[in-house]
């Protein structure tokens, strides 16, 4: 149980989750006011472990209902299981017969087997899929539905009665209302729009990167065996990294690999061909590569500046890559197209449109 | 209770400025106030941010209002403020007991005293305060004009506001006149800019005599020079929208326009018609719909038990007969929206020729021309030969397509009308060069059809080089596209197909 914001942060870092005021304030507050939780966030930012985290501080079993491109209510909910109820038919055969021996006409039949009919209707044929579980689950769970954006948008509208009700309706058996209110946490990496529907029914975070000293402690909390000052330059490497405009850039997890395999290479410090040789651990797309590869001696900087052992104070490295040698009118026009993303994509609200009226 | 009062405010507020809250989620919000202690103004952000902002393109408007609403009022007026016209209670200086209050107010104290205190913490977030701090942003015209209009409003002076207006409309007048306006429309950007600021200064000047003249309340004509001063930077704007509501409610003058090309010219020799079908079919079988929720029956995919069981009752159960079933794709649904104004007027016929064959081939196709106004032209293509319709569009009966095109409105009508039509599945094509003659491009339009839209697709029949030039405002439309691709003619189209099928298929 989280008794307040404070001992929200304790307990995840009991189970080795290190999240900001932000986080833990929404994760508290999802428990006390029963409301599912949306996280939003580029992939790899901990969105999945925080559901794990959240699992383990409050001891309740995590039931993940990973969402994909036609994912339906069979898959999501509950599924009869025909095969079983064929076979059950099938050998208990001799026992329906006896069933109709006194039976003079069909009227009576039918009638008689109508008394019988939720035998083959009832909970011994239902598979229980993820939401199912967690709804009739006599013990608190914490569901995790996973990558929601994946999904269409047939079934967001079909999670809706889930998320404010915690209720689901089974045709065959009426409605199954939940015994226990389920932690519900929904993240999405935001390749589109969720519905509207759904975000108000839901508490709402953002996880993006963490800033410089969370993402250290988080390294050494999770790779204890990496160096001090190999880790400070690892944080100082990747944070160059994100700077740049990258169609993936390196988030936690890859972080995280890459220290693990810095460990595993024994690497006492972070050389630039060293960099080099295992950038390929933090860069997935080829054209991030020769961006990459560009920039390098800019993103390998704070390794030359800290050859002798000392603690970074990398908060006044600047962290902007130097601006590409002046080229052709193509760097106008990529500038203005920058000019234009940020304009329009951080604050899209500035309307001149006149549409609001009043 | 007095923070349900500050937070209904605030909600009030941003709803104001454009960001989506239902009342659930500002009960939400109030809710959650009362689980976390309200000393540590952090904490009441973050649960805020958490309850209200559902969508991260609001939150820095949430930000910057925050900052606003939940701070000190400041001890002396910002310039800005001092500039507009202050009620006598905001200049002011607060009492002492106040400001201390205030202090409590915004969470520095540590008991909760602050909670009951029944002086009402929305004395400090002075509304006045915060209209012009909005004001000054750059992008509020619309609040700085509604403050202005509405202030008349209250003295109940509507006509008194027209009467300015007209003034204001025939200065403009004249000066368009002198301007050599084109026929037809009037151009507003044109007459606008040609306004120098003078001019625009004696005008005010002008208008304020005039005011003066028309026996009308003193004060009134004082606190409307003052603003008028503060706001001259917009008149052009406010002048523009006066004008657009004017020319809304005059009957639309009968066009008459003589047919600006013979039928002959409109004819597709055989050769290019089957070429471009094919091109399409190519195009069409690229174009994938979304994955469809149903499952169909076909030889291949997964078993079906309850259909198997279904099948094979006949065998007593067993089962002889499996059937499986898929997903299909959904057949794609395309909106096409073609520029036909003069500056495209050497593509446009080949730009509608790719509209009628889209049309042909894809199930669901809505088609959309414009030039300055936008009209739906699915019908007449469905009903019609491909000459037959074409004709209809140039002949002007559908839309005038004398104008100047206007991306912007062409955009924003097509928003605010038909956006119902594009959905998960649709594909968005857009024709044309992107030249909006210098009107506004509202490029926010394009954005959300981009985000409703399965894949927004650009093809401009100008080459990429002068996209730069000129009052093209193609760089600013291009990185909101999935993809922009330059197509005059057939020969490109089919490259371009040929790239677009040879490319991976990255939508989102």
């Amino acid at each position: 149980m989280f008794a307040s914001i404070e001992q929200t942060i304790a307990q995840l870092r009991d189970q080795q989750y290190l999240c900001d005021r932000k986080l833990a304030a929404v994760a508290f507050l999802a428990l006390q006011m029963r409301k599912p939780v949306l996280i939003e966030g580029p992939a790899g930012a901990g969105k999945t472990e925080l559901a794990k985290a959240v699992a383990a501080a409050l001891n309740r079993p995590l039931i993940r209902l990973q969402c994909y491109g036609g994912l339906d209510e069979a898959h999501a909910l509950y599924e009869w299981e025909y095969g079983k109820q064929l076979l059950y038919t099938q050998i208990l055969r001799d026992k329906i017969s006896r069933l109709f021996e006194g039976v003079s006409d069909l009227h009576e039949a039918v009638a008689q087997l109508h008394l019988h009919e939720d035998v083959f209707f009832s909970e011994h044929f239902m598979v229980r899929r993820p939401i199912l579980q967690a709804i009739s689950s006599p013990d608190p769970v914490v569901l995790l539905i996973d990558e929601l954006d994946r999904a269409e948008e047939q079934f967001e509208a079909f999670l809706l009665e889930v998320l404010s009700d915690f209720q689901v309706t089974v045709p065959e058996l009426g409605t199954v209302k939940a015994m226990t209110i389920p932690y519900v946490i929904i993240t999405s990496n935001n390749t589109r729009d969720l519905s509207d529907a759904l975000k108000r029914r839901c508490l709402h975070l953002f996880i993006g990167y963490p800033d410089e000293q969370r993402e250290l402690d988080i390294l050494r909390m999770k790779v204890p065996a990496l160096r001090e000052t190999l880790a400070a330059q690892v944080v100082a490497v990747i944070r160059r990294l994100r700077a740049l405009d990258l169609r993936k850039a390196p988030s936690i997890s890859e972080t995280l690999d890459w220290a693990q395999a810095l460990v595993l290479l024994n690497a006492g410090a972070l050389t630039p061909a060293l960099l080099e040789e295992t950038l390929h651990l933090l860069i997935k797309y080829e054209r991030d590569t020769q961006q990459v590869n560009d920039q390098l001696s800019w993103i390998g900087e704070p390794l030359q500046a800290q050859n002798p052992p000392a603690i970074p104070s990398a908060t006044e490295i600047s962290l902007h890559p130097p601006a590409r040698p002046a080229g052709l009118d193509v760097n106008h026009l990529e500038q203005r197209r920058q000019e234009h993303t940020a304009r329009y994509f951080t604050s899209y609200r500035g309307r001149t449109d006149g549409r609001t009226g009043g | 209770m007095m923070m349900d009062a500050a937070i209904n405010r605030f909600v009030f507020l941003l709803k104001k400025q454009g960001v989506r809250i239902s009342p659930a989620e500002s009960l939400d919000a109030m809710q959650a106030l009362t689980w976390v202690t309200l000393h540590d103004r952090d904490t009441v952000r973050i649960v805020l941010r958490s309850t209200l902002i559902k969508d991260l393109r609001d939150l820095p408007l949430f930000e910057e209002l925050f900052e606003q609403f939940f701070s000190l009022p400041k001890a002396s007026p910002s310039p800005e403020a001092t500039a507009e016209p202050q009620p006598p209670h905001a200049t002011e200086p607060y009492p002492p007991e106040a400001a201390a209050e205030s202090n409590l107010a915004s969470g520095h104290a540590d008991d909760d005293h602050a909670h009951e205190d029944p002086l009402d913490i929305q004395d400090y977030f002075d509304d006045r305060d915060m209209v012009t701090h909005f004001n000054a942003h750059q992008d509020s015209h619309d609040l700085r004009l509604a403050g202005f209009g509405q202030n008349l409003l209250l003295s109940r002076h509507q006509e008194l506001l027209d009467q300015v207006l007209q003034k204001a409309v025939q200065q403009l007048k004249v000066q368009r006149v002198k301007n050599a306006g084109r026929a037809g429309e009037l151009n507003f950007s044109e007459a606008l800019t040609a306004l120098d600021a003078d001019l625009i200064a004696d005008a005010v000047t002008e208008l304020l005599d005039e005011l003066n003249d028309l026996d009308i309340d003193e004060l009134l004509v004082q606190r409307l020079a003052r603003r008028l001063e503060g706001s001259m930077a917009h008149l052009p704007e406010l002048l523009k929208r006066y004008l657009e509501r004017e020319l809304a409610l005059q009957p639309p003058p009968e066009i008459s326009v003589p047919p600006r090309r013979r039928a002959h010219d409109d004819c597709f020799p055989e050769q290019e018609r089957r070429e471009m079908a094919e091109i399409v079919q190519r195009l069409c079988r690229r174009m994938r719909g979304a994955r469809s929720y149903r499952r169909h029956i076909s030889p291949r995919g997964r078993i079906s038990v309850p259909l198997t069981l279904r099948r094979n009752m006949k065998y007593e159960g067993i089962p002889f007969q499996p059937v499986m079933t898929h997903h299909r794709d959904d057949k794609p649904r395309l909106a096409v929206i073609c520029d036909i104004s003069l500056s495209v007027r050497n593509t446009a016929r080949f730009m509608l020729h790719l509209v009628y064959n889209l049309q042909n081939l894809f199930g669901q196709v809505r088609s959309f021309a414009f030039v300055s106004d936008l009209v739906e032209i699915s019908s007449s293509f469905d009903q019609q030969s491909i000459d037959d319709a074409i004709a209809t569009v140039f002949n002007g009966g559908l839309l005038d397509t004398g104008a100047d095109s206007n991306y912007g409105r062409a955009l924003s009508l097509f928003h605010n009308r038909y956006l119902a039509a594009v959905t998960r599945q649709t594909t968005v094509i857009i024709l044309g060069d992107g030249r909006g003659n210098r009107n506004p491009p509202h490029v926010w339009a394009l954005e959300a059809i981009r985000r409703r839209a399965r894949q927004l697709l650009w093809l401009s029949p100008e080459p990429r080089g002068s996209w730069p030039l000129g009052s093209c405002d193609m760089p600013l439309y291009e990185p909101v596209c999935h993809q922009t691709e330059v197509v005059r003619n057939l020969q490109q189209l089919g490259q371009v197909t040929e790239a677009l099928l040879r490319r991976p298929v990255t939508w989102h």
